[in-house]
């Protein structure tokens, strides 16, 4: 009963995110004036910058998995840690495929070795080896181990992404801030952040709860007798 | 020259259209793996 309600509560707050980013997708085409520089192409920054925000969310979430799996050796923050990693890969990949969809006509290229789109990649690459790895390692608690101490390092590199176009001279802007932004901007911006963080805290919910079912089948005695856990 | 980018709206369609089906794609393959996994454990409980 308490699952069901879960999965309920997580459904529906994947529907009132895509609610959320349907209304905010819709101020900034339809509604919310060119940029006056970038002219319409800016409107992709209005799923691009949410994308961006949440993606770091979503791998924030994975490091405090990652340290609380390993406090507390209990299987839902293991569950919970690949959720969030699967969905901050998903959403960094997309972050790289809306800013190349922006460069081209902004920048003249599709993709340039700045030290931000680097940094972005090397953390699609260090999070995405960790979902391998947990692919490989047939052991439930080697599996859970190795990825939660993996997920600690390569969160290293998620700061640097951040502060990447504070250190070095990088073709890409800045972090924008309200002051820096016009106000018809925000809402947009803002609508949509909060609607892919309903969808994404939704969608890691019954992630964690396919991962919680698949380790269960994994963890059952082979005499078909009751499960060791049942988290 | 104006130094003002003109145009571009296939790009911004691009965009939002790439959004939409990658996070389409990845909650249909969540509800879809998790339905199947969820008919494995029933066929398991005797």
């Amino acid at each position: 009963m308490r699952t069901a309600g879960q999965s309920r509560l997580s459904l529906a707050s994947v529907a009132l995110g895509v609610v959320l980013l349907v209304a905010g997708s819709y101020w900034g085409l339809a509604r919310a004036p060119p940029e006056i520089f970038m002219g319409d192409v800016q409107r992709i920054m209005y799923v691009h910058v949410p994308t961006a925000w949440n993606a770091m969310l979503a791998l924030v979430f994975a490091f405090v998995c990652a340290l609380m799996f390993l406090f507390t050796n209990d299987w839902k923050w293991d569950n919970r840690l690949e959720a969030a990693i699967e969905m901050g890969v998903v959403l960094s990949i997309l972050l790289c495929t809306q800013g190349a969809i922006w460069a081209k006509p902004t920048w003249g290229v599709w993709w340039d070795w700045d030290p931000r789109l680097t940094t972005t990649a090397v953390q699609v690459f260090a999070f995405g080896g960790i979902l391998a790895l947990r692919a490989f390692a047939a052991d439930p608690m080697k599996r859970a181990v190795w990825s939660a101490v993996a997920c600690i390092v390569a969160f290293a590199d998620v700061p640097i992404v951040y502060f990447s176009v504070k250190w070095w001279n990088s073709l890409h802007q800045a972090q924008s801030t309200p002051d820096t932004v016009s106000s018809a901007f925000h809402w947009p911006l803002r609508i949509n952040a909060i609607g892919i963080l309903f969808l994404w805290t939704g969608l890691v919910a019954l992630r964690a709860r396919l991962g919680a079912l698949r380790l269960r089948g994994e963890l059952a005695p082979p005499d078909g007798g009751p499960p060791l856990v049942t988290r | 020259m104006r130094g003002v980018i003109e145009g571009g709206w296939e790009f911004v369609i691009a965009a939002y259209a790439v959004t939409a089906a990658v996070l389409g794609l990845y909650a249909s393959s969540i509800l879809l793996r998790l339905r199947t996994e969820r008919q494995r454990a029933m066929k398991q409980v005797p």
